[in-house]
């Protein structure tokens, strides 16, 4: 062996420690993460959230929810194996992330983050018979996608509406609207629609649709090109990061009239992106932290105590209530069992296919209120909420303050 | 003539960050004639720095979760400790990712690869830190300077002006550097060829390393501007910017910063002017407008010729 290939050798086995160092960091929260019962007769449930990516603001907030529901759902049988695994915020990670968990045989799946990658993963899972449960999908078509796709994230076209009816109510001479969605998003564009039907339906035509992306941060120009045509509300469908990035520079560059956010600008994330700008919002909500009900209670008492304090945004509510659903659907079919026999004796495939069934049949105490599903899979939510930012003197944090409904009217 | 002079400053607001951004590029490019792909990464943490070091809190995910610095630093001494500080992760990221295989000659490509990897690394750094929330730097900044100013009738954000000027500052302070200080005049003979600029004397090393400080110090700066003008909307946010300003530099003409420059203040423009039914199309519309002009001039815009010798 010559001086230059030794060299040669060494670089390469350099340039292949660097990639791998850089491949296990990169990995880092694609690590499929065991509740720890695994190993002793516990049934694995799947959890496909969005750690990395654009969306991982989301699948942050899942991640607190699951782990919090894994741990009040602790005791009881049978006996749980919560593994998280990474979805990315693209439709290539999640679809080997639930390929990797349908290969761990799983009872079930909880995910994916995104209505967009529920589009391309949940196919799969459904293929292979294994319920999946959509914690924050809420575009329209996803339990039609089939027989074993659920979810409990109430469409867009029950949530969105109550938002524009509450700006309506507050301001009833609102002429000029327009409008702001993530294109690049199955949720938003999907809400986006619904926000437009209903604007339609109320005879108020947009002066603008401007198409934006998730991952913009510069609006400069498409809120320049807005506010020239003078609009009195503007109705947005955004993530948060780029939802409360919009939220600011409105405001900042003169905008004094309404703005109504989309269900996914629910999360309190948007305080510290649009800070004192965020005060005013109107947000229709699927969860709220105010609502009183002894489920709820108990949610934010355990997202306090793990937390220090605060409120959990609906993302965590959601994911929360994804478990719960999955557990105590798990539980059901556990006390039909005859005394002494084991859910884990049935072939895998029976107790998907019985879980799926149970799962659609039953009624569920959740944080986001009492919940049961369709046989199709659609979820049925018995309350919603619209409330409005309220911001602190600090324009740091905040709350959403409730609105009444129509229907406490 | 409002809405015109608006256009105007917001594409120049947008096309300064370019600048700055393919400037770095351009000068790791210019005395090593690869990219580093790890720049926008480098630019993500300038902008989480300058958070950090005006006051800024740590949200509640990440392992340094509530994290708040004992002390607040005004935005004007912030931006550039930044800078400072995104200058040594720079030369951290040469050490690590380029030296090594510079030192054995290694193929371009591989240059490529490591370089990713120090990006990745970087970026899950941040997220595993800091968690994936996004942030605004305080709306009180900058000090006394009212949210908006009113010029010959246009409404502009204050930021967008500040921006423009900081970023002005900082390509006069470079380029006057370049022309005129010893050091910047050894950095462009390096660039021009390496092997020459060692026979007269010039410690290529030193200059390489040099590059990659002042590379780190103008991403920091960029990000910072960013994090001050829109906001920092999670540890990915660099990646955009990544791309868009690479193709700012092969716009401008690889290693020319004032093709840089150039080219970064019409990406902007352009940006500025898609029409705004056509807004959800704009990276499209600005890739396009650069593939179009590479046809026509394949050197970019003040790059010059390659020959081919045969």
């Amino acid at each position: 062996m010559n001086v230059g290939q030794g060299c040669a050798a060494e670089t390469v086995v350099r340039v292949a420690g660097s990639t791998l160092v850089a491949a296990l960091l990169a990995a880092c929260g694609s690590r499929p993460q065991t509740g720890g019962a695994g190993g002793n007769g516990a049934l694995p449930v799947g959890a496909v959230i969005a750690l990395t990516g654009n969306a991982s603001v989301i699948g942050q907030d899942q991640r607190i929810g699951l782990e919090l529901a894994r741990a009040q759902f602790a005791a009881g049988s049978p006996q749980l194996d919560l593994r998280i695994e990474d979805g990315g915020s693209d439709e290539a990670t999640a679809t080997n992330a639930f390929r990797s968990l349908i290969r761990a045989d799983v009872v079930a799946l909880i995910g994916p983050s995104l209505s967009q990658q529920a589009f391309a993963v949940d196919p799969i899972a459904d293929r292979a018979g294994i319920p999946v449960l959509g914690p924050s999908n809420t575009a329209t078509g996803i339990p039609q996608i089939g027989p074993f796709v659920s979810r409990v994230s109430a469409p867009v076209s029950q949530v969105a509406p109550l938002s524009i009816g509450a700006a309506l109510r507050q301001n009833p001479d609102i002429r000029r609207v327009a409008v702001f969605y993530a294109q690049d998003d199955a949720y938003s564009t999907a809400e986006s629609k619904i926000f437009q039907k209903v604007l339609a339906g109320r005879n108020l035509k947009p002066v603008a649709v401007q198409k934006t992306s998730v991952s913009d941060t510069d609006f400069q120009n498409q809120i320049t090109d807005t506010l020239r045509r003078s609009p009195d509300l503007i109705v947005i469908s955004a993530l948060p990061s780029d939802g409360g990035n919009l939220v600011r520079q409105l405001r900042e560059l003169g905008f004094k009239g309404t703005l109504v956010a989309g269900n996914g600008m629910n999360s309190p994330n948007i305080y510290p992106i649009c800070q004192r700008f965020c005060d005013g919002l109107l947000i229709a909500q699927a969860y709220s932290p105010e609502a009183d009900t002894p489920s709820n209670r108990a949610f934010l008492a355990a997202y306090a105590k793990a937390h220090g304090g605060g409120v959990p945004p609906q993302f965590s509510a959601q994911a929360f209530a994804a478990y719960q659903v999955v557990a105590e659907a798990l539980r059901s079919l556990q006390a039909s069992r005859p005394a002494g026999t084991t859910l884990a004796a049935l072939p895998r495939a029976e107790l998907r296919r019985q879980l799926n069934a149970a799962l659609l049949k039953g009624t569920y105490q959740t944080p986001l209120g009492e919940i049961r599903f369709t046989p199709e899979g659609e979820v049925v939510q018995k309350n919603f909420y619209v409330a409005q930012v309220r911001m602190n003197r600090d324009g740091r944090s905040g709350r959403f303050q409730l609105l009444p409904t129509p229907a406490a009217l | 003539m409002e809405p015109a002079l608006q256009f105007l400053i917001n594409g120049l607001s947008t096309g300064a960050v370019y600048g700055l951004f393919a400037l770095g590029y351009t000068l790791v490019f210019s005395v090593l004639g690869v990219f580093n792909f790890a720049h926008g990464a480098v630019f993500t943490l300038g902008a989480y720095l300058t958070y950090l070091l005006v006051g800024g809190a740590v949200g509640a995910n990440g392992l340094l979760a509530g994290l708040q610095l004992p002390f607040a630093l005004p935005f004007w001494a912030a931006l550039p400790a930044a800078g400072l500080l995104t200058a040594l992760v720079s030369l951290a990221v040469e050490a690590t990712a380029f030296r090594p295989l510079r030192r054995h000659r290694a193929e371009p490509l591989l240059y490529l690869i490591t370089s990713l990897g120090a990006g990745v690394i970087l970026v899950n750094l941040l997220q595993l830190l800091l968690g994936a929330e996004g942030y605004s730097l305080p709306t009180t900044a900058l000090g006394a300077l009212p949210i908006t100013l009113t010029i010959a009738g246009a409404q502009l954000r204050s930021v967008q002006l500040v921006l423009l000027v900081v970023a002005a500052l900082v390509l006069v302070v470079l380029s006057l550097w370049l022309e005129g200080s010893r050091s910047g005049k050894a950095l462009q003979a390096v660039s021009e060829d390496a092997t020459t600029a060692r026979l007269l004397g010039i410690d290529s090393d030193a200059m390489i390393r040099l590059g990659f400080a002042m590379s780190g110090f103008l991403a920091g700066i960029a990000g910072g501007l960013v994090g001050l003008s829109l906001s920092i909307s999670g540890p990915y946010f660099g990646i955009s910017y990544g791309l868009k300003a690479l193709g700012v530099l092969v716009l401008g003409g690889m290693g020319s910063v004032s093709g840089a420059v150039l080219a970064g203040l019409i990406v902007g423009s352009a940006e500025a002017l898609v029409p705004s039914e056509w807004s959800g199309y704009r990276d499209a519309i600005a890739y396009a407008f650069l593939f179009g002009v590479l046809l026509l001039r394949p050197q970019g815009l003040l790059g010059r010729a390659q020959s081919t010798k045969v």
